[in-house]
């Protein structure tokens, strides 16, 4: 089976190693190609980090992925390849290989290339490429891997007269690879319902840390010891309790919370002169923290985020605030008290400052990401002839934005959805552009009562209540993780799968470290979907 | 989950119960010299002092003028060595002023000054701890004004609002971090109204934080400077709040100073506060008042003087100083040490943070 993105790669690659034939279906991938997933630029940067140290550093950005069904990780599955981000790519990869074989680097990463050479070293290059080509590709290594790369290291270093520089001519060719780029996912020879356990390593790993799989991982896959029940549980138990799992939690979250938002994250400073782009690094940093330390460290209840006052604090954040730094020049725990409108993370910066205008807040930008973030549930977009007129005019007599909507969403195109997502957003707004708190609007209170699907409440702790006790809460989480470890969207073939996951999630009392254990221990985690259909051209 | 650290969320709450008196927390962000500034300029009917350059090429042959300020166009802070070194055989003028002859200074005249009755009296008359003087009537029409330090320094250019002294001392502490004086209320029952409450004053170690538009922005945290666990300077007083406006008893004690390149410990006599809490609690404004010791207030404008934003001739200041001195008589010579002040002071909210870890309670506050 020819692997689609190989095909579009190499058609960008025709003069590079490996793609001069439609790469084979490797040994070691047993059967059938049936999931493609584009790396995002997290998990390249971290997979850099993880095969040759923290100090070889990933430049520039790649094209970005569009948030299909409620997940970037759904997206990875659907992005196709330009000929410019594959230029991008490229650049990352030849930037990349250059640090690896730098003076600096080169002595540790690779130390029989440490002396500068002019002459190819046949054993040193293969034995390079052995180590850190399994770690990219996610497998041992065929020779259809090894020896075109070779081919080019030594062609190169004869060229450049420099064997590092042809080592690096080889790696970049790897950090091009469509196997390097797209996680693939293949079924068993003999299981054709089932990923064969390279792809259960990369699923696994992917999911819990975010990066490819380590040589643990690689060895059980290698030895089938992973595709067995006592063999998956000894893995999952190692990742769990392994410092990289804090990695990938964050990489999950950011995805469900919409964090890429903050990449272009703006506020008007003559309005909102606390704000700075330290204060919105921080802001997604709190909120990563809040979440971390409550439901992994603390174990605790997921409902319960949206009702603690339990939060951690910078310098920044803590003025924006207006409360003491707990730590000065550092994080820190901080409690709010009760009756204090800051409860549950739907009240912090990193969705009310995230989900409002650059020079004001607003309640269906923060309705509408409660719904979808948290609860799962799609809101449409406004029609396109929608009038904003009635709500951005000037009009002394409309102070606050519950004033502006009801002048607005009375209008029946409008309505529907503003019914849904209002009630939310106007009872956070106790919260303005940038989080801080206020209590008026334009001088005019702040009328901060509100419903969520059917419960009443007056204020954000009556919000908090009704978050955390909205059976849509728990049951988007679990949707949400199980859709960002296959990369798609749970389809009717899984209902029963993710019924039973949600039932397990209730039952251990929403307790996550327990749902990614119930998840990536079920065997129907790495059921296969349909092969994925292949085209090739006729001409 | 190693990154975190310790996540035992076993801090006690930083946020003042309800009920609970408050701390409010204040950074002053302008300490301004308070000159009292008539449209007409009327308190200086003979105009502005002279400073020491122009008491130089005035005193030059012209010729000799123009070879030295290079027909005028060498600016005075490039000629400064030459005026400040114009004694018989080039002593430093400010160093040295008893040496010189100058003309004396032009001081504030008129009935009006910013300040605060520090003596007691209705009429300045002599007292056990001060000297005969000249009261004012305050510009919020308060009597019996004690002010000697604006009669001195009230017709010098460099101290009034278009001057230089104050805008290049405020304007460098926005970011040195240097001469940062913290002020701290407890006990705060009620901020309109409250009979009893302390007023403390620190240093900050913290520099400001500022917004794009060099505003230094309220709510940030200041570790108070201290040594061995105690806190340096730390001066109480007791206070009341009567519709929001805190004064203070009068007390002796000590602020941190920096402006125009001069550190100093003031050491002020019958110091006291008046701060104003407006209807926005991120900030606020008001009134400091006190002795200022003349041996401190010349170290500052002597060497103040040598540079072309003093204005003033440090001979003329110098001869003024013991001459309007109101505050603390000598008691041999019966010469007063001290002048009576005032400076009028900016601050915003912030949070103080003690030696000993404790951060300051606070109430929720909400941006309007």
């Amino acid at each position: 089976m020819i692997r689609p993105a190989h095909l579009i790669a190499c058609v960008l690659l025709s003069a590079l190693a490996g793609c001069d034939r439609p790469e084979p279906a490797s040994a070691t991938h047993d059967g059938p190609v049936v999931a493609l997933r584009r790396l995002t630029p997290e998990q390249y940067t971290n997979i850099v980090a993880d095969v040759f140290g923290p100090r070889i550093k990933v430049a520039g950005s790649f094209d970005p992925l569009v948030r299909t069904d409620g997940l970037l990780a759904v997206a990875t599955a659907k992005v196709a390849m330009t000929p410019p981000g594959f230029e991008q790519f490229e650049a990352a990869a030849r930037a990349v290989a250059a640090q690896v074989v730098d003076e600096r680097n080169r002595s540790t990463l690779i130390p029989c290339a440490a002396a500068p050479s002019e002459t190819f070293d046949q054993a040193c290059a293969q034995d390079f490429y052995r180590r850190a080509g399994r770690l990219l590709l996610r497998r041992p290594l065929t020779d259809a891997d090894l020896n075109p790369r070779l081919a080019l290291a030594e062609e190169a270093t004869k060229a450049r007269k420099d064997f590092a520089a042809g080592l690096a001519s080889g790696l970049s060719s790897f950090l091009t690879s469509p196997g390097f780029l797209y996680v693939t996912e293949s079924v068993g020879a003999t299981q054709s319902d089932r990923l064969d356990t390279y792809s259960m390593a990369a699923r696994l790993s992917f999911f819990l840390w975010n990066t490819t799989p380590d040589e643990s991982l690689l060895a059980d896959a290698q030895s089938g010891a992973l595709g067995t029940e006592k063999g998956l549980k000894r893995q999952v138990e190692r990742m769990l309790a392994s410092p990289r799992l804090e990695r990938g939690v964050r990489a999950f979250f950011s995805d469900m919370l919409g964090f890429e938002k903050f990449a272009v994250l703006e506020k008007d400073t003559a309005i909102y002169p606390n704000f700075s782009h330290t204060v919105a690094q921080d802001g997604r940093e709190q909120m990563l923290r809040t979440i971390v330390a409550h439901t992994m460290v603390a174990r605790g209840d997921y409902r319960d985020l949206f009702t603690t006052r339990k939060t951690f604090l910078s310098d920044a954040l803590a003025r924006l605030n207006r409360v003491p730094t707990p730590t000065p020049g550092g994080w820190g725990p901080f409690e709010y008290p009760d009756g204090d409108p800051r409860v549950g993370i739907q009240s912090a910066f990193a969705l009310t400052a995230l989900f409002s205008h650059p020079g004001r807040s607003s309640p269906t930008l923060r309705g509408r990401a409660v719904r979808e973030h948290l609860l799962c549930q799609r809101v449409p977009d406004p029609p396109s002839d929608v009038d904003f007129t009635l709500f951005t005019r000037a009009d002394p007599h409309i102070k606050t934005a519950r004033q502006r909507l009801d002048a607005h969403s009375n209008s029946p195109a409008c309505a529907g959805c503003h019914k849904l997502v209002d009630p939310i957003g106007l009872t956070l707004e106790n919260f303005d552009g940038v989080g801080q708190v206020r209590f008026a609007d334009n001088g005019a209170p702040i009328d901060t009562s509100g419903t969520l699907d059917g419960t009443d409440y007056t204020d954000p702790a009556g919000l908090a209540r009704a978050l955390r006790d909205s059976p849509a809460a728990p049951a988007c989480l679990v949707t949400r993780l199980y859709s960002y470890g296959l990369g798609r969207a749970p389809g009717a073939a899984d209902r029963d799968d993710v019924g039973a996951l949600q039932d397990a999630f209730a039952d251990a009392g929403y307790r996550l470290p327990d749902l990614l254990r119930a998840i990536t221990t079920d065997r129907l985690f790495y059921r296969a979907p349909a092969p994925v259909e292949t085209r090739t051209a006729s001409r | 989950m190693k990154i975190l650290g310790p996540l035992t969320f076993s801090l006690a709450t930083l946020v003042a119960p309800a009920g609970a008196a408050e701390t409010l927390g204040f950074v002053v962000t302008d300490w301004k010299t308070a000159i009292h500034e008539s449209q007409f300029m009327d308190e200086c009917p003979e105009g502005m002092n002279a400073g020491n350059d122009e008491y130089w090429w005035r005193a030059l042959p012209k010729d000799e003028r123009a070879r030295l300020t290079n027909n005028g166009t060498t600016p005075p802070v490039l000629r400064q060595h030459m005026p400040n070194h114009r004694g018989p055989n080039g002593e430093d003028v400010c160093q040295e002023p008893w040496l010189f002859d100058d003309p004396p200074l032009l001081t504030a005249e008129g009935p009006t000054s910013y300040g605060m009755n520090l003596d007691g009296t209705v009429d300045g008359a002599a007292t056990a701890k001060t000297c005969g003087h000249e009261k004012f009537t305050g510009v919020d029409d308060r009597p019996a004004v004690d002010n000697q330090l604006y009669r001195l320094l009230g017709c010098i250019h460099g101290w009034r609002s278009d001057g230089l002294i104050e805008v290049s001392a405020n304007g460098a502490r926005r970011t040195n971090g240097l001469g940062m004086i913290l002020i701290e209320v407890t006990g705060v029952d009620d901020r309109g109204n409250d009979d009893d409450v302390t007023v403390s004053f620190f240093r900050s170690i913290d520099q400001f934080t500022i917004d794009a538009a060099n505003n230094v922005l309220p709510y940030a945290t200041y570790r108070i400077d201290a040594a061995d666990g105690v806190a340096r300077y730390g001066g109480k007083l007791k206070g009341r709040i009567k519709d929001g406006l805190i004064t203070t008893d009068p007390g002796n004690l000590s602020l941190p100073f920096y402006g125009n390149y001069a550190f100093q410990t003031i050491d002020f006599r019958d110091f006291r506060l008046e701060l104003k809490l407006g209807d926005d609690p991120s900030s606020a404004e008001g009134m400091v008042a006190g002795y200022y010791g003349v041996d401190q207030l010349w170290e500052f404008v002597g060497e103040l003087g040598w540079q072309p934003t003093g204005t003033y001739s440090c001979p003329a200041l110098y001869a003024a100083i013991p001459k309007l001195a109101d505050g603390y008589p000598d008691p041999k010579t019966g010469q007063c040490t001290a002048l009576s002040s005032a400076f009028l002071i900016k601050t915003v909210a912030a949070f103080l943070r003690h030696p000993d870890g404790r951060a300051q309670t606070a109430r929720a506050e909400a941006t309007q």
